[in-house]
């Protein structure tokens, strides 16, 4: 089982130099095994930090952080994370770098290789096992990034907006892509997004987070009875009230968290 | 990054640390010279040095040498300053200068400039002239480099617009391609100075000529080891004041770029 | 993709130029250098400047040989050699450990940085006499010079590499299960390479101005003392030789360090 719970989160975040400031204030969020949520808010509203504390990267400070029941301590192989800037190792290549992992779990030589080959399969990079990252695209990394993670076989997955350095005929197909890997093996999935559309297409459920200090705003269910897939689904009135919807949400949001600033 | 300790408590901590470290430096020397492992001709300890810093600094010797260290240095490193920067536009502007400079440039970069130091003696004798045309042989490259390679790529957008603003042949030298080089062109004048300080020194205790590189030598040949720390010492300083000085000099000049704000 | 990419890259190299086009744009190209070369053997022979204050090329070419010959140039540059290897090589080792392990554990850093940043200006070349003073007129002295100032360039270039490293690759890394000091290994170290390597390569500059000048003053062996002593002597033609065999040196060392350095970084492209 992999459920999550976040429960009165706190996080201040303290630059080297300056004042510390209050990134996360009292987050609480349930999140359903096999559920597919997105955390959507303007930028600096601390979305990605409630990502990274889930993933063990920085430590919880005030609340708690479960997952399957187990509160959170540091990083874990059942939690994979994958991030906008594809954190890539430049220095191995497509192969090397989905095998990273598989080493790390001792898994025997045969096995991985082959593991290894079925996952560039799945991503569609067949033919590129032996490049170096600087030698692909945007949509490549982020298709090898994600190789890499499911090759551990994490029951959760964290995407700190996987897409939002991609171009948008790209960021289309990509999410084509992984709604078909999840669908062949469903996880659990935070899916952290500027984007609304982004999140009503792909989660269960958007978690909307206001500007900092960031809360959960309001929970809005995106779980659409339509069928419709791709551009058909883009187009029912379903899918654009919860858009217009969650729009008005988080353009507010924005709107203070620029009054905050200036 | 490392433990879990409480975030502010450990920032305290560490601030206390980087605060005591020079405090550890200066007490680590001492300690080790109380110790009596080395001797006390290897390693003064620091109020013998410190006492001899300070009856340098009254005699005027100190004072004098650093003078005449700084004035060989700075003219050396004014001359390859503007030579450099010269050099390193017309390369990146004109054709026929880059096919000559482009391979002697490239030879003359990565080459040992001390080794030609006999050669300078021969020529130029041991005094002032000679040392000072070393300093500027030596730090011009980087500074050509750096001026040939900031006017070579300058943003192209810029200069279409530029164009299209009007700027004419002469004048976009001015008023565009030599402030858009100017971080660049700054880098090379940074790394160029101590270059012309360490090379200025060389020559100092090669050829004589007091300055701070002749009286260390001077020292050292008397086995006059408490002058050697001082030296060393007051070396160390005008290093660190040459560097930050630039530095600063950098942020001032180049309020607009971007490097100043993210600051 | 990766096929078009490797197209490009031949063709900038120029393999797919004819050879006589190659060799005819590697002759302009060195056309210059060979300008210098004959005004060099030209001006002093016609009178144009002293051959006392600049021996023509080819007198500088036959004293070259001649000091081949009597193995002065192999004893000297062997000596040289190995103080450039023993300093700098140990500069390297100490210089990435301590580097790295400054940006890893805040308070190794929060003690040695600032000491680091402050001693980084210092300029090196007056270190020899003190390590005259400590180690004598010997090899030792040479390689401490050459150790001592090519530290920091060494330990700061990896502090800054290592602190550089993204990130997101450390908790990559450490999401797919490796432990802290794996990760040190795995993804810190060859994070930091390039920057590194590009301050091994400033380190190869400062050693050889070191190498140098301890030489001239530390007089016994060594290109440096060979140079001196020759020019001490009035012996110019081999003065300008010894000169000419230490700036090759110099450019070749770099030269074979940056092939070195390419490969070592293919992945960056």
């Amino acid at each position: 089982m992999a459920g999550i719970s976040f429960s009165e989160v706190r996080h201040t975040y303290r630059p080297p130099r300056g004042k510390p400031v209050l990134a996360l204030e009292s987050v609480s969020l349930d999140v359903q095994d096999r559920e597919f949520v997105a955390l959507l808010g303007p930028s600096g509203c601390g979305k990605s930090t409630l990502l990274y504390l889930l993933g063990g990267f920085i430590p919880v400070e005030s609340g708690a952080i479960t997952v399957g029941g187990k509160p959170v301590n540091g990083p874990g192989r059942e939690r994979g994370i994958v991030f906008q800037n594809f954190a890539l190792f430049p220095w191995k290549t497509v192969r090397q770098n989905i095998l990273y992992g598989l080493e790390k779990q001792g898994m025997a030589k045969v096995e991985r290789e082959k593991r290894t080959q079925d996952l560039v399969e799945l991503v569609h990079l067949k033919g590129f096992e032996d490049s170096y990252p600087s030698q692909l695209s945007g949509g490549m990394k982020q298709r090898v990034a994600i190789a890499r993670t499911l090759a551990v076989e994490p029951e959760i997955l964290l995407m700190d907006e996987p897409f939002g350095a991609l171009d948008a005929q790209t960021r289309a197909l990509m999410h084509e892509e992984l709604l078909a890997i999840m669908r062949r093996a469903p996880k659990t999935v935070v899916f952290v997004t500027h984007d609304v559309r982004e999140a009503v297409y792909l989660a269960d459920r958007v978690a909307v987070m206001s500007a900092r200090p960031g809360r959960i705003k309001e929970i809005v269910d995106t779980k659409l009875k339509s069928n419709a897939r791709g551009e058909e689904l883009l187009q029912t009135r379903e899918f654009n009230d919860r858009v217009d919807h969650l729009w008005k949400l988080v353009r507010d949001e924005a709107i203070r968290a620029q009054g905050a600033h200036e | 990054m490392a433990g879990m300790m409480e975030p502010a408590r450990r920032e305290s901590l560490l601030t206390a640390l980087r605060v005591g470290s020079g405090i550890l430096f200066f007490g680590a020397w001492q300690l080790t010279a109380m110790s009596h492992v080395f001797s006390e001709f290897l390693l003064p300890s620091v109020p013998v040095v410190a006492e001899r810093l300070w009856h340098d600094l009254v005699s005027g010797d100190l004072v004098s040498g650093i003078v005449l260290t700084l004035i060989r240095t700075f003219i050396g490193f004014a001359l390859a300053a503007v030579g450099g920067i010269i050099l390193g536009v017309s390369i990146a502007r004109v054709p026929l200068v880059r096919w000559f400079f482009d391979p002697l440039v490239s030879a003359g970069l990565p080459m040992p400039k001390v080794a030609f130091l006999p050669i300078f003696m021969l020529w130029f004798g041991v005094f002032d002239t000679s040392k000072i045309l070393m300093v500027a042989f030596s730090s011009i490259f980087p500074v050509i480099v750096e001026a040939w390679a900031g006017t070579q790529n300058i943003d192209k957008y810029m200069t279409w617009s530029a164009m299209s603003l009007g700027v004419n042949r002469h004048r976009f030298l001015w008023e565009i391609a030599l402030p858009a080089a100017l971080p660049q062109v700054f880098t090379g004048l940074q790394v160029a100075l101590p270059i012309a300080l360490i090379v200025d020194i060389v020559c100092e205790m090669q050829m004589g000529g007091e300055g701070m590189g002749g009286s260390i030598m001077t020292d050292m040949r008397f086995a006059d080891s408490p002058g050697v720390f001082a030296y060393i010492v007051a070396i160390a300083i005008v290093g660190m004041v040459l560097v930050k000085a630039m530095e600063i000099t950098r942020r001032r000049l180049l309020l607009w770029h971007q490097e100043t704000q993210t600051a | 993709m990766s096929r078009t990419l490797t197209l490009e890259t031949a063709a900038r190299r120029g393999s797919l130029i004819p050879l006589s086009t190659r060799l005819a744009r590697a002759l302009i190209r060195g056309l210059p250098l060979i300008l210098v070369a004959a005004g060099w053997q030209i001006a002093p022979s016609v009178g144009l400047i002293s051959p006392e204050a600049l021996p023509p090329l080819s007198a500088v070419a036959t004293a070259w040989w001649g000091l081949l010959m009597d193995g002065s140039l192999a004893s000297n540059g062997v000596s040289s050699l190995w103080e450039v290897t023993a300093g700098l090589g140990l500069s390297i080792v100490v210089g990435i450990g301590a580097g790295v392990l400054m940006a890893w554990y805040a308070p190794v850093d929060a003690i040695v940085s600032p000491l680091m940043k402050s001693l980084y200006p210092m300029p090196k070349s007056a270190l020899i006499p003190v390590m005259i003073l400590w180690f004598g007129l010997g090899a030792g002295s040479k390689i401490a010079s050459i150790f001592a100032g090519c530290l920091l360039p060494v330990v700061l270039s990896s502090y800054n590499g290592a602190r550089g490293v993204d990130q997101s690759l450390v908790w990559s890394a450490m999401g797919l299960g490796a432990s802290r000091r794996r990760v040190l290994w795995e993804v810190v170290i060859p994070g930091a390479l390039p920057e590194i390597m590009a301050g091994i390569r400033n380190a190869l500059a400062i050693s050889f101005i070191l190498m140098v000048a301890a030489e001239f003053l530390v007089g016994q062996n060594g290109l440096g003392y060979l140079i001196s002593f020759l020019g001490d002597g009035g012996v110019y033609d081999a003065m300008f030789a010894g000169v000419l065999t230490v700036a090759a040196f110099g450019f070749f060392a770099d030269r074979v360090y940056l092939l070195l350095m390419q490969r070592m970084l293919r992945w960056r492209e």
